[in-house]
């Protein structure tokens, strides 16, 4: 007798509120196991075969073995990695995200800084991010400046295209109202371009975040003396496949709890957006 | 083909090995053998040998019917790599790099030694201020890690009282390293020849600490799988690099000129690192045994293999000192 | 006669080299209710954006104006991001007259819908919302451009005489485009019927029936074959 919860949106009234939560818990905790069976059972396979030895394990180690390894890790220097790649990661994406989010309504709003910059952009932007490495270690150095300043060059060019793309989007008939009411160009802005941008502007952020972190791997593998990247090196080089796996694992829980966060924001700032949302089955 | 045949397919081959070798039939095994399709090689500046094996072709001549391939290989690290990720079947690396790789878990057995040199130290700009390895205490050294150079830091700092925590120790390849000394990014610099050599001769680099007993030897290694499948070929290899190491030993000169151009490096660089190496004894013994593990606590010491791992039965199982016949053979 | 709240002259209002507007004058009473009935294109609506100050290129004269003016476009064009009394408080940001606000939500119908987003509002709903916004400037004239022709015919009735309500009770005047006969009709004082571009006005019908106005009146169906004869005449139908 298992509804799914569209029928819930009349039967539902009827329930007592205790009703009302427990039916919403077990939902939610479906959804949850749902997202945890393939990833579960990804690993048991992979540990049933690298056991038995189809896969040799100096070059896929178990599971349980790279659980170990984050144990031995987590009781050590993994902390240390963790904080030097956050710190990178965030202060890069900052940087280049708000720089960004300005060029973005720059070129957005005016016809004519489009003209001028917009080539220079799109020029810049099919660099590939490897590309920029030696480049920035010759400039720059070896230091954290160089790694941040590749941080913010991957970060900057998602967030620019989005939100450029954002503004022009943005219904020409909102706008109208704005100049109806005589707004100003900064009212303008910050009364109409700007909230209906919003939602563009964060699948920019989404974006540039994960890019971010794909430059910092790339910043790190080259010449670090802390950081994730510099593990998964270090695992690389004294033939640790383990602790590689363990860095991957680090570095995908990161980059995904910091994309849940911007996934929050966005949950919360564009819960007015009537949008289609996938369907049931 | 399906996992579940090839699963039974390989085990049957292993029972076929295994049976024959308890039944005392090496010979027959032996004879089954025919040449290899393909055989992949690495070569590098740091085994000066190997780049007379690629340059006179002593290989391919003796195997006819086998495709020879090269790879050049920056660093022990890389050569590691390649031979596990079976991209190369011998690979050239430091003795304690590949202790370090067996130790963490790499099925590899090393068959030969190409040379045995000082060719690790660490060096320093001509108008550094520091004296001592105790100096660096604090500072930027450029290692690649995984190599000989690396190594070599750690046990010179151990003696000076320090940890590898106590440095900073950036990981860049050794030409990498290199510039970052020159250019004044790092304080110091594990160096490895021939690049340690031309920063010496071209840039006027000091060699701040050297010792040579904290050099290992160089080994060429094979994976174990290869080692039971291809004995054969492994003996027709080794004594293609016997014929590379006696023209190197009888036309000193030449090999200098060699060396020179292939790696791109001024003679008299080239020079310098040959008169730090040794091409004389290619054969594995006790002694060396013994050398690695007289080293090889620093591995532990500095957590760089899997806690509980018992070094010295690693060093066993690595060093294959039974190839003592087939290379006095040649 | 009293002093006209519009009194508008537009020599001739061009698009690129198309004429749309040609020799058009316009006036409107305090509290009168002016239809602009016409076919597509023909430049009804330029006009009333002109009269609205969004069209500022044209020849010709603004005699009289007031910028106590409101307008309500076709479609509702609520900001999607702010519940339905923020839009209606719009023009002046965050601190808008809530008591007002209130007043008017009452008014156009939408009790309890204060802090609904625009998607959850139906078509007649967000136009009833746009209509407030409208209202809350406290205009003198209210332009209107097609305000219903997004809606079904039973919610336009509706909406239609809710529109008269608030006119009456808050003194407006109303300068409406339509392109619906009935509508026209049922609502002005004056019905203009405009030609084919390049556009002037054709005919002007006088509709003196008080409000409210019952829609089965035979004067009203007398007046529609009238329009619908000129319209004829002027090759829109």
């Amino acid at each position: 007798m298992s509804s799914n919860s569209k029928d819930l949106s009349n039967p539902h009234l009827a329930l007592s509120p205790a009703d009302r939560t427990t039916l919403f818990d077990s939902d939610r905790w479906r959804l949850r196991l749902k997202g945890l069976a393939l990833p579960v059972l990804i690993i048991v396979f992979l540990e049933i075969i690298v056991r038995i030895g189809w896969l040799p394990a100096y070059q896929m180690p178990a599971p349980s073995e790279i659980a170990l390894t984050l144990g031995d890790l987590a009781e050590g220097a993994l902390w240390k990695h963790i904080s030097a790649s956050l710190l990178r990661v965030l202060l890069g994406f900052a940087i280049g995200a708000s720089l960004a989010l300005v060029f973005a309504a720059w070129v957005g709003l005016s016809r004519e800084a489009e003209a001028y910059l917009e080539p220079t952009f799109a020029g810049l932007r099919s660099i590939p991010s490897l590309a920029w490495v030696p480049l920035l270690l010759l400039w720059l150095g070896i230091d954290e400046t160089s790694k941040v300043v590749l941080i913010a060059i991957g970060a900057f060019f998602p967030v620019y295209l989005n939100g450029v793309a954002a503004i022009r989007n943005i219904d020409r008939k909102l706008v109208e109202v704005g100049h109806m009411y005589g707004f100003s160009r900064r009212r303008l802005v910050r009364r109409i371009l700007l909230p209906a941008a919003l939602p563009g502007l964060f699948t920019g952020l989404r974006s540039g975040m994960s890019l971010a972190w794909m430059f910092l791997v790339a910043a790190e593998l080259i010449a670090a003396t802390r950081g994730l990247g510099y593990l998964l090196s270090d695992g690389r080089e004294t033939s640790r496949p383990d602790i590689v796996l363990a860095a991957i694992i680090v570095l995908a829980v990161l980059g995904k709890l910091s994309d849940g966060l911007l996934a929050g924001l966005e949950k919360r700032f564009l819960a007015w957006r009537d949008t289609f949302n996938g369907t049931e089955d | 083909m399906k996992p579940a045949l090839r699963f039974s397919l390989v085990h049957a081959r292993h029972l076929f090995s295994a049976c024959a070798l308890a039944l005392g039939l090496p010979s027959m095994v032996l004879a089954t053998e025919s040449p290899p399709a393909e055989v992949h090689l690495d070569y590098a500046y740091y085994s000066p040998v190997s780049l007379v094996l690629k340059h006179f072709g002593y290989l391919e001549k003796a195997l006819p019917q086998t495709k020879v391939s090269w790879v050049l290989s920056q660093g022990s690290n890389r050569s590691l790599e390649y031979l596990n990720s079976g991209g190369v079947d011998f690979a050239s690396s430091a003795s304690l790099a590949a202790v370090l790789s067996r130790a963490n878990g790499s099925p590899i057995k090393s068959v030969y030694v190409y040379s045995r040199a000082e060719w690790t130290a660490l060096v320093v700009r001509k108008d550094s201020p520091y004296q001592t390895v105790a100096d660096l205490k604090g500072k930027k050294i450029a290692a690649t890690k995984g190599t000989d150079p690396y190594l070599f830091t750690l046990r010179s700092l151990q003696q000076a009282g320090l940890k590898k925590d106590d440095v900073e120790l950036v990981h860049l390849q050794h030409p990498d390293g290199r510039t970052a000394l020159e250019k004044g990014d790092v304080d110091a610099w594990a160096g490895l020849d021939p690049h340690m050599a031309a920063s010496e001769v071209q840039a006027g680099s000091r060699l701040l600490y050297r010792n040579p007993a904290f050099n290992s030897y160089g080994v060429v290694s094979v994976t174990e799988k290869y080692a039971q499948e291809h004995p054969q070929a492994i003996d027709t290899v080794l004594a293609a690099y016997e014929q590379a190491r006696t023209w190197s030993v009888e036309h000193p000169q030449e090999l200098a000129k060699l060396l020179a151009d292939e790696s791109g490096l001024p003679l008299e660089v080239a020079k310098l690192q040959l008169s730090r190496t040794d091409l004389g004894s290619p054969q594995l013994t006790a002694k060396d045994v013994l050398a690695s593990k007289a080293a090889a606590p620093i591995l532990v010491s500095e957590e760089l293999v899997r806690r509980g791992v018992n070094v010295d039965q690693v060093i066993d199982q690595l060093l294959d000192t039974g190839r003592q016949q087939a290379v006095a053979r040649q | 006669m009293p002093h006209a709240l519009l009194d508008i002259h537009v020599a001739r209002k061009t698009f690129a080299t198309t004429t749309v507007l040609n020799d058009i004058h316009l006036q409107l009473q305090p509290r009168e209710t002016v239809s602009l009935l016409g076919p597509s294109g023909c430049g009804k609506s330029t006009l009333l954006r002109i009269v609205a100050g969004l069209e500022k290129d044209f020849e010709g004269q603004l005699l009289s104006h007031t910028e106590q003016l409101a307008f309500v476009f076709q479609e509702a064009r609520l900001m999607p991001w702010l519940t339905v009394q923020q839009n209606i408080g719009f023009s002046n940001d965050d601190h808008y007259d809530r008591a007002w606000v209130a007043q008017l939500i009452e008014e156009v119908g939408l009790s309890g819908f204060a802090d609904a987003l625009p998607k959850a509002l139906s078509g007649g709903m967000a136009q009833r919302v746009a209509i407030a916004r409208g209202l809350y400037s406290r205009p003198r004239v209210l332009l209107l451009d097609e305000p219903f022709s997004a809606v079904d015919a039973f919610t336009r009735m509706k909406l239609q005489d809710l529109l008269l309500q608030l006119a009456e009770r808050h003194a407006i005047a109303l300068l409406l485009v339509t392109h619906d006969v009935d509508e026209a009709l049922y609502l002005s004082d004056r019905v203009l019927v405009m030609d084919n571009r390049p556009s002037r006005i054709r005919q002007e019908l006088a509709v003196q029936l008080p409000h409210p106005r019952d829609r089965r009146d035979p004067l009203l169906a007398r007046l529609k074959a009238l329009a619908l004869t000129e319209l004829h005449r002027a090759h829109v139908i």
